[in-house]
């Protein structure tokens, strides 16, 4: 079984399972502290925890010492809980960030939409007062059948929490989006939990804001322009979104509208693997290279929002950064899973890029 | 089952915020001079910097908390040590060769600890920002704490062994301790930029774990709790340490375009500096534990490869890529250790410490671990080596080895693509003629060649005579070491006497 873990001053809880480390179960969760060494010797993951206990682990005595103990400090990187608990990290509270609380409800399948030939639009109506959630957010769905819940990106403006929007595109090979794909019909019931993740922008800023997004990672994206151009947000804003070919282009229609509406709001939408004779009148190429080209390779003072798979964020972060805007103002949606982590030796030069 | 989480009361402020609101206002805006008089060595090196603002405290210590942590872990690491001192812990080592590694670490490694302090105390000093300069005094006084518990590990092991008597003498006139001093001194005659890239990032974040994992490994190993708990305590300093190191490079990176070119020269300068000074560690590694931890090479391929490949591909995106000559070093881990040891093994009588033969299942161990090398390049050496000492003709090089002038260690590394030919690089300057043990080091020399004609080799030294005469001798009494004590090879030193002796009172006692 497990406990809560709840990190001030963020207010947010999360899961952490039998025998995982605080620090383990931040770092899936989206939630950065910093660490270093990962084995207790160093001390740079030092937590005050301010409710319940935690077993201290292999924490080196001079790493975390006898009366820190004593006031309650901890080292997350060994930490375990031993009960729920409540910790303070130091990590940076965001303005922008709403908090709202992950519930676990039974949505109906309202309608479903072929966006492309191989992404499905999937609206979800949930009862009562719906899903409060902040644009970016995602949501876990549970599939009958399936073990593991399979986490969406809500795609709808947060204006209606009742009436949720997701987009899947079907993974080839995939057990969960090939069932949302085959055997999913209006009328069907299913359990979801959320709202989850810390992916949102920051209207505090006024920045001019870059969304990059690839394939079906146009979800957060459009919750996201959505809901800054009906709150009204004034600044800059530039969508653009790579595909592979014309038909695997979708919201189009929604979004050259927003644009034609909002003079602040510029959409483009680009195709990759296309040929001359194909029709398609817009631009070509990869989202970096797109970009690049739209803003002459020059991002500095920008806030950048990415969203798609991990080559072309790989890319996108290659680019941004050789125009000058570093970590601070690129933000992504970063779901580390356990496979991934076990894969990818990660210097701890980056804590979210 | 869920359980009720007891709302947290008041909000209070982020760990950031308060430490803003401790730490505001003690930059240094000057008044009445130009800030340019103040801190003179803040441009010359050509690093730009347009908002120190934007320096981001990762460690967010105040000066108050400092010293607490430190206090406490000072009582901590004296406790153990004067335990060990009380128990007779030098006697519970594996076997008194290992001694020898601690008397390379602790005449070689241990000078640069106070050396560290001073350059940082002189950073900390002629940085403008005050996060950075905060830093840097913190880690001045970390290092001068390390200094001091190590000195007191001398002071134990200085009472049994030999070579620990004068380890401050000797460090500034000893030929391969040289070696660290001037890897030091180089640091710490560059800019505040460039001493933060050589030390905080090369060193200390780069390549710090190739010199304490198998050194505090290799200690536990070996039973050498002094320098474990030494080790321990000046590991839970490295989180701040290393931390800098890396907010140098991408505080540097991202303030200017035009900085990166230069961070990229100090990476490949200091990355090769590092990893030469490295070469004593990979032969402790593979030769002067009894009981090994991994081999130099696996060490390396751990460490350097897959750890700081992955910190050189992250690096990527700011446009720097891996250090020049890794190349080479990758080709060098089947050999390295091998060589410096081969040399050591032959001037072992001009050294404050003990050499020897590598006993028959350490050879087989070294087969193991070195299967393309060490059989057919090195083996053959040490059986030739270990007949002629069983017919009494233990040998000793009595020539002077050339040294290489940027790294000061002597001509022993062979050819990059070639194990059986000597590397051998010169370069001119003003008429004179330099030369130089590798590619890596040949560049820094031809960047600077000012800086490097002032070296202070040692065996020019000797030549020029200004280390105390012409003969052996002459230059070991001018050294401090006690010649026939010392030195020479482990097998018939005052050292194996004494742990022989150690040894057969403990067969007695035990019955």
């Amino acid at each position: 079984m497990g406990y809560q873990l709840t990190i001030e001053p963020l207010g947010e809880t999360i899961e952490v399972a039998e025998g995982q480390t605080l620090l383990d179960a931040c770092l899936r969760n989206g939630i950065y502290l910093p660490y270093q060494c990962n084995h207790g010797l160093c001390g740079t993951c030092k937590v005050a925890v301010l409710d319940g206990d935690v077993d201290h682990a292999a924490s080196s005595p001079f790493a975390l010492m006898d009366f820190e103990r004593e006031e309650g400090r901890t080292l997350a990187c060994c930490a375990r809980p031993l009960s729920d608990v409540i910790i303070e990290a130091d990590v940076e509270e965001d303005p922008d960030a709403e908090h709202h609380p992950v519930q676990d409800v039974t949505a109906t399948v309202e309608a479903m939409d072929d966006l492309t030939p191989d992404i499905k639009a999937v609206w979800l109506r949930v009862p009562g007062d719906g899903l409060p959630f902040q644009a970016g957010q995602y949501v876990n769905l549970h599939l009958p059948g399936l073990e593991e819940p399979r986490a969406f990106s809500i795609a709808s403006a947060p204006s209606d929490p009742t009436l949720l929007e997701l987009q899947v595109r079907r993974v080839p090979g995939g057990v969960g989006t090939a069932y949302i794909h085959e055997r999913l019909a209006v009328g069907d019931r299913l359990d979801l939990s959320g709202p989850l993740g810390r992916f949102h922008v920051h209207k505090s800023q006024t920045a001019p804001m870059l969304f990059l997004a690839g394939g079906s990672g146009l979800s957060s994206p459009k919750s996201m322009v959505l809901d800054l151009l009906s709150g009204g947000w004034t600044g800059p804003i530039t969508l653009i979104h790579g595909v592979r070919m014309t038909h695997d282009v979708y919201d189009g229609d929604l979004l050259r509208e927003l644009a034609r509406r909002h003079s602040n709001f510029t959409y483009i939408p680009a195709t990759c693997q296309g040929n001359e004779g194909d029709g398609w009148e817009g631009d070509r190429g990869f989202v970096h290279e797109v970009a690049e080209r739209h803003f002459n390779g020059n991002f500095k003072g920008m806030k950048a929002y990415l969203c798609g798979p991990p080559v072309m964020i790989d890319a996108c972060v290659r680019s941004l950064m050789k125009g000058r805007l570093f970590e601070k103002d690129i933000h992504m949606e970063s779901f580390v899973t356990k496979a991934d982590s076990a894969t990818v030796t990660k210097s701890p030069l980056y804590k979210r890029i | 089952m869920t359980t009720l989480l007891k709302e947290p009361k008041a909000k209070k402020l982020g760990l950031k915020e308060r430490y803003a609101h401790l730490t505001r206002g003690l930059g240094w805006e000057t008044t009445y001079q130009p800030m340019s008089k103040v801190f003179p060595f803040a441009d010359y090196e050509g690093i730009k910097i347009h908002d120190w603002d934007a320096w981001e405290d990762p460690f967010r210590l105040t000066m108050d908390a400092y010293w607490k942590y430190q206090a406490e872990k000072e009582r901590k690491l004296y406790a153990v040590i004067d335990s060990f001192a009380q128990n007779n812990g030098q006697m519970n080592i594996t076997d008194a060769r290992y001694i020898n590694a601690i008397k390379i670490f602790l005449t070689g490694v241990s000078p640069l600890e106070y050396m560290a302090h001073r350059g940082y105390a002189q950073v900390g000093r002629h940085f403008v920002g005050a996060g950075p300069r905060v830093a840097c005094q913190m880690q001045a006084i970390d290092e001068l704490r390390h200094a001091q518990t190590q000195i007191h590990t001398i002071s134990h092991y200085n009472k049994f062994f030999d070579g620990l008597h004068d380890s401050r003498h000797m460090h500034d006139r000893v030929w391969y301790l040289s070696v660290p001093k001037s890897f030091f001194d180089d640091a710490a005659s560059a800019g505040p930029f460039e001493f933060l890239t050589a030390i905080s990032f090369s060193f200390e974040y780069v390549l710090t774990n190739l010199l304490f994992v198998p050194f505090m490994s290799g200690a536990a190993f070996n039973g050498d709790m002094a320098t474990v708990t030494f080790g321990f305590s000046a590991q839970s300093d490295e989180s701040r340490h290393m931390t800098l190191g890396l907010e140098i490079i991408k505080f540097m990176l991202e303030q200017d375009e035009g900085n990166v070119p230069i961070v990229q020269k100090w990476i490949d300068k200091w990355f090769w500096r590092g990893y030469r000074l490295l070469t004593i560690v990979a032969m402790m590694m593979d030769y002067m534990l009894p009981k090994r931890v991994m081999s130099w090479a696996e060490a390396w391929e751990m460490y350097f490869e897959e750890a700081g490949g992955a910190l050189f591909k992250d690096l990527a995106r700011y446009g720097i890529r891996e250090p020049k000559y890794a190349d080479v070093a990758r080709k060098e881990k089947g050999r390295l250790s091998h060589e410096a040891w081969c040399t050591f093994y032959n001037y072992t009588h001009a050294a404050a410490f003990h050499t020897w033969v590598p006993k028959e299942e350490e050879l087989a161990w070294l087969s193991e671990k070195y299967p393309d090398t060490f059989d057919k390049l090195y083996r053959p050496r040490f059986e030739y080596w270990q007949k002629q000492q069983e017919a009494g003709k233990r040998f000793y090089n009595n020539s002077l080895p050339q040294l290489c002038t940027v790294c000061q260690v002597p001509m022993l590394f062979t050819e990059p693509d070639d194990p059986t030919k000597i590397c051998f690089r010169r370069a001119e300057h003003k008429g004179e003629t330099y030369h130089f043990c590798s590619d890596g080091c040949c560049d820094i020399f031809k960047d600077e060649p000012e800086k490097y004609i002032q070296s202070w080799l040692p065996v020019h030294q000797i030549f020029q005579g200004n280390c105390g005469g012409a003969t052996i001798p002459d230059v070991l009494a001018w050294y401090h070491l006690n010649n026939g004590v010392d030195n020479l090879d482990y097998q018939g030193s005052p050292d194996q006497q004494l742990w022989d002796a150690w040894m057969k009172d403990r067969g007695k006692a035990g019955g």
